[in-house]
């Protein structure tokens, strides 16, 4: 699914980084409620641009992405509350690498696995990793630890909008340089990828690694924003379905893609959830069930198709038997 | 010993459940390609049509079993037929967003209708059972078993003798030659999903016997259909049963022996070991 080369199309990269850009005032404006939600905004930008790379890029889609969200946000809680470590910096680099190493420990045996079968062990991952960490003392157990946060409020946006950046701007550079290919070569036919010198484990663990790594720093400043975590903040089913949702709604593959579907769905949500707070989620059902049967292939692919809205029109119905 | 012995039949007594809730998920995924994530929301209606017919008509809830199964079935039908054969060809990740979008739909709309409380239903036979030696058996749950396995071999047996039932797993093998020699695929992809939606009813009114009621009730038995699906090998109806049993008894012995918190991580961790030694699942046959 070509949207305009391996980035994805140029004057949607192009308005989305203008978007990126203009999401870093945001705190000028004073008002906690844009603050939170541009926060979320980013947060779920940077959780799709992770998701994007593994399940998008090299074409291995992981249901259990949440579980680095999650690390992430306890290595904060750990760093701050028992190490007395209270520095964003440190916990986002922490974090990484705690996230990095989670994914290659981890995904040496189960990349092995392919398609639908990867999936269900990430997932399994994912579910498990909750039930352990709601099981240890040390870890607040089910009741989770108190994260006091120590700087100013707009230190965590600024945090988050650093780590989505620095996100985006790697999720730019791997898909132009060797390792994006290798990772697209592998999702359009591992066989093939192998064949021509490409080690598809490997390939695929580097992936995984780059994902986890984008997932926890965002969890970590997700901790320190929120003021306390405990296992359902930290692996919620949100966290974990919406990225998804977001990317396939902007674009699989695509860099600019994970952005404007987090931007859509995180503004829609919250929209619905300050107005309609009883049928919101039934509202946001029915977004995706409509978005899905008439834009299968993502809205940045609008901008490539020709004939106006012809070609839309006679792209209805391309996946019908 | 007497312990060990309770648990095991109590994992076996469990797993008849999570066997049908599952084989129905694995029919529509392993024939369809759909990872149906409204599963679970189907079978919270089964549960929640059983709760209404029995508390404003007393109908037996084991009389609502059929009931259950057709009105899932026709449900599930239009649902493939009228929305999600739009984009039933695409690749996977779009109906599996569609799913999910659907289940946020039937579940809030049925909070809607039924509102957030815990409900429950309370025969006459709730509390009754019997003893073999030192182990108790509660009678309804040996008979939803009963019915979860003989559900399951009519639906083998459906399968594999019935003229629908071949062009079904001819579909399953090559839908584009299927469609060739004459099988109306959209007709029998709808039949398919309403079966698993029916599938799903009918375990939905077997579990409104022994389980509380809530409109979020059936998203855990998506997660369980997902492993047990994966344990037992995709799209095979004994690999459900032997893999919903296994589950059963693995849930079983992680709470009485490791923990209560701990239970579906134990199940979750010997799916792992599953996966990685043997990735086609333990039934599953070999990549086509």
């Amino acid at each position: 699914v070509a949207l305009g080369g391996i980035t994805g199309n140029a004057n949607a990269l192009r308005v989305t980084a203008g978007i990126l850009i203009a999401l870093a005032f945001v705190p000028l404006l004073h008002s906690g409620y844009y603050e939170n939600l541009g926060r979320s905004v980013l947060m779920f930008a940077t959780l799709s641009l992770g998701w994007n790379i593994i399940g998008g890029y090299a074409g291995y889609v992981s249901f259990g992405n949440v579980v680095f969200f999650g690390l992430g946000s306890y290595v904060t809680a750990v760093l701050w509350q028992h190490w007395h470590q209270q520095s964003i910096l440190l916990a986002i680099v922490c974090a990484m690498a705690v996230g990095v190493s989670f994914a290659l420990v981890l995904g040496i045996p189960i990349l092995r696995l392919r398609g639908h079968y990867f999936g269900i062990a990430t997932l399994g991952i994912a579910l498990a990793t909750q039930e352990i960490v709601s099981n240890v003392d040390w870890l607040g157990a089910g009741s989770g630890l108190t994260v006091r946060p120590v700087d100013a409020y707009s230190t965590y946006y600024y945090a988050m909008w650093i780590v989505c950046a620095a996100s985006m701007l790697a999720t730019y550079l791997i898909a132009r340089s060797k390792l994006g290919y290798a990772f697209v070569a592998i999702r359009e036919n591992e066989e093939a990828a192998a064949v021509l010198g490409v080690d598809p484990t490997r390939y695929k663990v580097i992936a995984w690694a780059i994902s986890a790594a984008m997932a926890a720093a965002a969890g970590a400043v997700f901790a320190g924003a929120n003021g306390f975590m405990d296992p359902p903040t930290a692996f919620a089913l949100d966290n974990n379905v919406f990225p998804i949702v977001m990317t396939i709604l902007g674009g699989v593959g695509t860099v600019a893609g994970p952005l404007v579907g987090a931007l859509i769905l995180t503004t829609i949500n919250e929209t619905l959830w300050s107005h309609f707070p009883q049928i919101h989620t039934l509202f946001f059902g029915a977004v995706i069930v409509v978005v899905v049967v008439f834009l299968p292939r993502g809205l940045l692919w609008l901008l490539n198709t020709r004939g106006g809205w012809k070609g839309i029109a006679g792209s209805l119905g391309a996946y019908r038997v | 010993m007497q312990l060990f012995w309770q648990d095991l039949v109590n994992g076996i007594l469990v797993g008849g459940i999570f066997a049908l809730v599952a084989l129905g998920f694995s029919l529509v995924w392993g024939i369809m390609n759909i990872i149906n994530l409204a599963h679970g929301s189907f079978v919270m209606l089964g549960a929640y049509l059983s709760y209404v017919l029995f508390s404003t008509w007393h109908v037996d809830p084991f009389l609502s079993i059929p009931i259950g199964f057709v009105v899932l079935f026709v449900f599930g039908y239009c649902i493939q037929r009228f929305v999600i054969n739009f984009v039933v060809r695409a690749p996977i990740l779009t109906t599996f967003l569609l799913t999910f979008g659907l289940s946020l739909l039937i579940v809030n709309f049925a909070l809607l209708v039924f509102h957030g409380d815990v409900k429950g239903i309370t025969t006459q036979y709730s509390g009754s059972n019997f003893s073999i030696g030192d182990v108790t058996v509660a009678w309804v749950k040996l008979w939803t078993l009963i019915v979860a396995l003989v559900i399951t071999a009519l639906m083998q047996l459906w399968l594999t003798r019935s003229k629908t039932g071949r062009a079904i797993r001819a579909m399953a093998m090559d839908v584009d030659a299927a469609q060739l020699s004459g099988v109306r695929v959209a007709h029998l992809y709808a039949i398919v999903f309403g079966l698993g939606a029916g599938l799903a009813g009918a375990a939905g009114v077997l579990i409104s016997l022994s389980y509380s009621l809530q409109p979020s009730m059936g998203d855990p038995f998506v997660i369980t259909a997902f492993v047990v699906c994966v344990l037992g090998g995709l799209g095979s109806v004994q690999g459900a049963l032997l893999g919903g049993l296994i589950f059963g008894v693995l849930e079983a012995f992680g709470s009485q022996y490791i923990g209560t918190g701990l239970q579906d991580a134990v199940a979750l961790v010997v799916l792992l070991i599953v996966l990685i030694v043997r990735p086609r699942g333990l039934l599953g046959k070999a990549a086509a």
